[in-house]
């Protein structure tokens, strides 16, 4: 089948005023380890950056990293965003520590899928996690 | 005009001044005169280099933590709380990341939002958009001296607004807030930036009010070798002196073994001193800052507290003048106020039963302060030499080159080819040494140690091993051993 030999393009980023680059750097590794296509926008991506990345290279998802608090003012928006520029059923993921202060996570993920995330992963998950989540989500059963 | 190290003409100053005050209208609140006499009518309990010129005298560590939220009252209750209960010696006001990008429109967002849901949805004080009036609210209703602490390339405007409105030290630096903090600002600039900084901050000190500089030490936080911590430390050091800078605090992040973190800050003070004294800044006071450690934390609060108490003890060890503390809530963001003061006790019971204890003294101690002052000075001498001499300048073309070049950084102006790793004994070491200008002697040393790891581990020295040092304390332990 088709399907099972198409590379994933995942579009990674760190959203807003948000300078965390060690974190990207991990990720960009094990992603690409993982298989997967991987077009890293670097730290301090715009919400535009990030829909426009995945609407150039036709991704499959979009992943959002936010490490310094301010993630809830950053990703209010993305969706629509994604959702004007045609690509409003693309896959979205979020995760780090997205809000300010120590917060029940049960609440903050909720937050986070009413705005439009498919799935949002709180701080410490290790990358093999999301990896996972992204190939049974894009209906794979191993790696790509 | 080229890039100098060489004291701002007060003239150029002040025109560049009113382009800075102009960019918010809050700058228009600031009076340099007026700011002066503010500033000399404040109480010397107040006043952040007096107390680490005593604390260096006494030879004792002060306990200072990181805190700052959206709003006003709620940003003084804070700093209250972390005196009043903490006990922190000095006390910090972090400024919020839209602040540092001179997002100011995004910060004002942030506090009316923080007003209309009654919690801080920024991750610091807005000190330009609160203005003036407020910084002194501030700075008048806590007993200890404030130091402004951020992550600003451009910080003009808000070092204008902070230190007129009463803050005694000001943290950053034109390399160390830039290559860790933004992506697309060329050093040139930044570092122009920061020396218009300097040169008010001289402004001040020749008028006699004395204000704390303190270069960002601990850069991205990630497995930083000493030798790139001081050479940025001292690079920094030099700038400001010419600027007029007299109290200046450098600063280096734990990196966990104790004899290199001893070894470290001892030998930042030295080559400091040495760099100083060469190009003829003799009256400059340098004291030192350690941060506990700055990479990932375990979210287990328990343990959090043994990483944090370890800093401690190697910050008192060290004798450095003061230590940042970290808090058991750092694995998962900002800190509420009672885990800050929590962070900041568990520090003090450390410092206090340490520093009557001599020292470290031992051969193993003073060869890794040799290997470190020896890296430190090939990167040092090589920017002078791509400098003609001037160090701002070689600075600019180093990182071109990577001369200089620090591990995991945004900046695309960081060549960004060094790789670290640790040895057997968890010091941190070089696996690439990207350009920088070693010579095989110091590179031998590196090659042995980390070989000795890869020996006992079983595996050869590659980015997985960077990644599980990355993750180990995280984890539980120092050294990241295989999946």
């Amino acid at each position: 089948m088709a399907e099972e030999t198409r590379q994933l393009t995942l579009v990674l980023g760190v959203i807003g005023a948000d300078v965390h680059a060690v974190g990207n750097r991990i990720l960009e590794y094990a992603l690409s380890e993982a298989g997967f296509k991987v077009i890293n926008i670097g730290v301090m991506a715009s919400q535009e950056e990030f829909v426009n990345a995945a609407v150039e290279t036709n991704a499959d998802a979009i992943l959002v990293s936010s490490l310094y608090g301010h993630g809830e003012i950053d990703c209010r928006g993305l969706r629509e965003k994604a959702i004007e520029a045609g690509v409003g059923k693309i896959k979205m993921y979020v995760g780090g520590n997205l809000v300010v202060g120590k917060q029940d996570w049960n609440e903050v993920e909720k937050k986070f899928i009413h705005m439009g995330f498919d799935r949002a992963y709180p701080p410490g998950t290790m990358p093999q996690d999301a990896i996972d989540d992204i190939l049974r989500d894009l209906g794979f059963t191993q790696k790509c | 005009m080229q890039l100098i190290n060489k004291k701002l003409d007060w003239d150029k100053f002040m025109e560049l001044r009113q382009g800075v005050l102009n960019t918010w209208p809050t700058g228009q609140e600031v009076d340099l005169e007026e700011a002066i006499d503010y500033q000399s009518k404040l109480p010397q309990d107040r006043r952040f280099a007096s107390k680490l010129e005593a604390a260096k005298k006494e030879g004792i560590t002060l306990a200072q933590p990181r805190a700052g939220v959206a709003l006003v009252l709620e940003h003084i209750d804070l700093l209250q709380y972390l005196v009043n209960e903490g006990g922190a010696d000095l006390l910090p006001t972090t400024i919020d990341s839209y602040t540092r990008q001179n997002r100011y429109n995004e910060a004002q967002a942030g506090i009316e939002e923080s007003r209309s849901v009654g919690r801080s949805m920024l991750n610091g004080f807005p000190a330009v958009n609160h203005g003036l009036d407020a910084c002194r609210e501030v700075v008048e209703a806590v007993k200890a001296p404030i130091q402004v602490r951020h992550g600003t390339p451009d910080a003009r405007l808000l070092a204008e607004i902070t230190l007129a409105g009463g803050f005694t030290a000001y943290e950053g630096g034109g390399i160390s807030y830039n290559i860790p903090y933004a992506k697309d600002v060329p050093l040139e600039r930044s570092i122009r930036d920061w020396q218009y900084v300097d040169r008010l901050v001289g402004y001040y000190e020749d008028k006699g009010i004395s204000i704390n500089r303190e270069p960002f030490g601990p850069l991205t936080g990630t497995l930083v070798p000493p030798c790139i911590s001081h050479s940025i430390a001292i690079i920094e050091a030099l700038l400001a002196a010419e600027q007029g800078v007299k109290s200046l605090t450098l600063g280096y992040g734990q990196c966990g073994n104790l004899i290199q973190d001893v070894a470290a800050i001892r030998s930042l003070e030295e080559l400091a001193e040495e760099y100083l004294g060469r190009f003829g800044y003799r009256d400059t006071v340098v004291t030192t800052v350690f941060h506990q450690w700055m990479g990932g934390f375990p979210q287990d609060e328990s343990k959090a507290f043994g990483v944090i108490s370890w800093g401690a003890a190697t910050a008192a060890m060290s004798k450095a003048t003061k230590v940042i503390v970290k808090t058991p809530h750092e694995a998962l963001g900002i800190p509420t106020k009672e885990a800050n003061s929590a962070g900041i006790k568990a520090t003090k019971q450390v410092l206090n039963m340490l520093k009557d204890q001599p020292l470290l003294e031992t051969i193993e101690l003073k060869n890794e302060k040799d290997l470190i002052k020896a890296e430190t000075r090939a990167i040092l001498e090589r920017l002078l030499e791509f400098g003609e001499g001037d160090i701002a300048l070689g600075t600019v073309r180093g990182f071109q080159a990577g001369v200089i070049d620090v591990p995991f950084a945004p900046s695309r102006f960081n060549l960004g080819r060094l790789l670290p790793a640790r040895d057997h004994h968890g010091a941190v070491r070089l696996l690439d040494f990207g350009n920088l200008p070693f010579g095989d002697d110091i590179k031998d040393i590196h090659r042995e140690k980390i070989a000795t790891r890869g020996k006992a581990e079983g595996r050869e020295p590659s980015f997985q091993m960077v990644i599980d040092d990355i993750y180990a304390i995280g984890k539980g332990m120092l050294v990241g051993k295989p999946r």
